[in-house]
């Protein structure tokens, strides 16, 4: 019986200055290969909860293990097995894409040839490799979201955290993110992932967990053999309610 | 980890080579700073030495008292003096109004005589004694060599021009005084007697410095050796507003995020920023290092004035303390300020204010007593002072460490403030 590689407990997130907890009691368990999707509407917690699960954020109360290791007591040693695509294109735009590549792989432990290989498969598969040598501010947000996901790949992580991954970007762009994250969630890669694309979530996800008020309200194991259902059942455990 | 730090320092130092508008900032400001500080504060700095101080001359007098003060006002060297022809009083003192000199000086008409009877009448009381020739009761007027001032004029230079006429007015009394006791005496005695010798004066002033030679050479401030430290320091420290805008640029940017699910901690990127903006620093230093000796010269302005190698060791100490305490203050202004142009308001501001305080656009003696006081507390007078104890002073590492202390102080201040404020944040 495997064990799961995400284990979150009783978590609680109150920011200050806030009148409601932004995760209030969030229970998770990721089994190993898994493709998971947290869904949920706008201010229902996701961002707060992946920050919290990669060490960005500290919780308020409850705890998170990955792989068994406490992120609060091991934070560098967790680090090592995840890989983390955040919202935002956190990219250095004054840098050429080989030097962003560089730069965060040799935060990440690789340097020399085996970086360099590493980038370049990455580049290659993503189309980016012929324009690896130009100022990422020069690049469309298309090329800039598929090197905002490579970087977190070049260490191979065990597990992936993705927020979002695919805003704002060309159909062709989300096509090749797809692809990528179906390749590596294939090599037995864990892929946690947010969204607010409930057809992306369908066709990646093998279980998807919604999200509200900071906590889970329900569950979809499968949602690809639900499909086109996985709407009607985000719209009853959420509401109708609009969002801020 | 050796590596991950070494990434930090690569990625800072493509950063800030990528930004031209930042480079200008940090090599181009502080050349434009120099050269126009050391140009502008040349005058005041040569302590007058130079003909600084425009006076309109009249003499009214014709006589030896207007000959010999116009000689010794020339003589003095401080003074760049017209004539004012036939110009009266009222005529002299519009010219001075408008600005066109600073002083004017009036011989009256008449002082000559005045100082031949006030010596004559002090002669008569004197001799009187010995001869018993009655005196006459009735002390002859004064006279008064009439100084006209610009009312713009500082008060250094009001000052110099009076004492400089006090003293030749005094030398003048004197030398009348001996010439007429001669007279006296051979009148008394009906020898022809030897001409009395005018002698320099019988005690003088031996101006030295109290810092010893540098390169056969010695060295006091001067525009050069004072603006040249001192916008290096600007420079340096003014670095902050480049680290904190980039610091604002990649939490915003989500960077920090990502690099906080990565392995490295906190020290290793403040260590990594700390050591590329020293590299930043140093190059600062040696590029104006350099203009100070080899360019400002060029200008006419004084050499900077290097010394042996040990004292450009201890440049590179003071350096490294000095860019500490800019890096480790651009990193508090980073982690405060939310936006780029509230880091480069806050950071610009506070480096403006501190070096104003800290003596860097003018020397800290100069100031009013209290404003001495609170630039004493300023990292930037910590660092003027450690320049100066190099540059002027000759002093050695012992003498060197009372201003690194506070330094360095500052930094791990800095640095403490800026964990437990990001310590804060993350919880909250």
């Amino acid at each position: 019986m495997s064990v799961p590689v995400i284990r979150v407990k009783g978590l609680v997130k109150h920011y200050r200055n806030a009148d409601a907890p932004a995760v209030n009691g969030m229970d998770l368990e990721v089994m190993p290969g898994e493709f998971l999707g947290l869904l949920g509407p706008n201010g229902a917690g996701k961002t707060t909860i992946i920050s919290i699960i990669t060490g960005v954020r500290q919780p308020t109360s409850g705890t998170v293990s990955i792989q068994g290791i406490p992120i609060t007591r091991d934070a560098h040693e967790v680090h090592r097995i995840i890989g983390y695509v955040p919202q935002d294109i956190a990219l250095y735009e004054a840098l050429t894409a080989r030097e962003n590549l560089t730069f965060f792989g040799e935060l990440l432990g690789l340097s020399g040839q085996r970086l360099r290989r590493r980038a370049d498969e990455l580049l290659e598969r993503t189309g980016l490799l012929a324009r690896a040598g130009e100022r990422v501010k020069d690049w469309s947000g298309g090329m800039k979201r598929r090197l905002n996901l490579i970087v977190a790949l070049l260490h191979e992580p065990a597990i992936l955290f993705l927020d979002e991954p695919t805003v704002g970007i060309d159909v062709q762009s989300r096509a090749a993110i797809w692809e990528l994250l179906h390749e590596i969630n294939a090599t037995g890669t864990t892929v946690v992932y947010t969204s607010h694309h409930l057809e992306e979530a369908e066709r990646l996800c093998s279980r998807v967990v919604i999200i509200d008020n900071g906590r889970a309200v329900g569950e979809v194991s499968d949602p690809q053999a639900h499909k086109g259902h996985l709407e009607e059942t985000f719209l009853r455990m959420t509401g109708r309610g609009l969002r801020d | 980890m050796l590596r991950r730090i070494i990434a930090h320092i690569r990625k800072e130092l493509l950063l800030l080579v990528r930004d031209r508008a930042g480079l200008a900032l940090l090599y181009v400001m502080p050349i434009v700073l120099v050269s126009i500080m050391a140009v502008v504060q040349d005058a005041p700095f040569r302590d007058f030495a130079d003909k600084q101080v425009k006076v309109l001359f009249r003499d009214l007098d014709g006589g030896v008292v207007g000959e010999k003060v116009r000689a010794g006002m020339d003589i003095a060297g401080s003074f760049t003096i017209t004539d004012a022809g036939t110009l009266n009083e009222a005529e002299i003192k519009e010219e001075v109004r408008k600005g066109h000199h600073q002083v004017a000086v009036i011989v009256p008409a008449g002082a000559s005589k005045v100082l031949l009877d006030r010596s004559a009448h002090a002669m008569d009381g004197l001799f009187g004694q010995i001869t018993g020739d009655s005196v006459a009761p009735i002390e002859p007027d004064s006279a008064f060599v009439r100084m006209i001032v610009d009312p713009t004029v500082k008060h250094a230079f009001r000052e110099l021009s009076r004492g400089a006429l006090i003293r030749i007015l005094a030398g003048l009394s004197s030398e009348q005084l001996l010439v007429d006791m001669h007279a006296r005496m051979e009148a008394i005695t009906g020898d022809t007697l030897e001409p009395l010798k005018l002698m320099a004066p019988f005690i003088g002033v031996d101006q030295r410095l109290a810092a010893g030679e540098t390169s056969g050479v010695l060295i006091a401030s001067d525009s050069t050796q004072h603006n040249v430290p001192a916008w290096t320091i600007f420079a340096m420290f003014f670095t902050v507003v480049m680290l904190a805008g980039n610091m604002v640029k990649e939490r915003n940017s989500g960077c920090m995020a990502r690099l906080l699910t990565m392995p490295g901690g906190v020290a290793e990127r403040i260590l990594g920023r700390a050591v590329a903006y020293l590299f930043i620093c140093v190059t600062q230093l040696g590029v104006l290092l350099a203009m100070g000796h080899w360019v400002l010269p060029v200008w006419g302005l004084p050499a900077l004035v290097l010394g042996p190698a040990k004292d450009l060791a201890l440049l590179l100490l003071a350096a490294v303390f000095i860019s500490g305490a800019a890096t480790s203050f651009g990193v508090l202004v980073g982690s405060f300020a939310r936006t780029q142009q509230q880091s480069a308001i806050l950071g610009s501001s506070v480096v403006v204010i501190m070096s104003a305080i800290g003596g860097i656009w003018v020397p800290l003696y100069i100031m009013p007593q209290g404003m001495q006081m609170i630039g004493r507390f300023s990292p930037l007078n910590w660092s003027m002072e450690a320049f100066n104890v190099i540059l002027l002073r000759q002093g050695d590492l012992g003498e060197l460490v009372l201003y690194l202390l506070p330094l360095a102080g500052f930094s791990v201040l800095c640095l403490a403030i800026t964990v437990v404020a990001e310590r804060i944040a993350s919880s909250n």
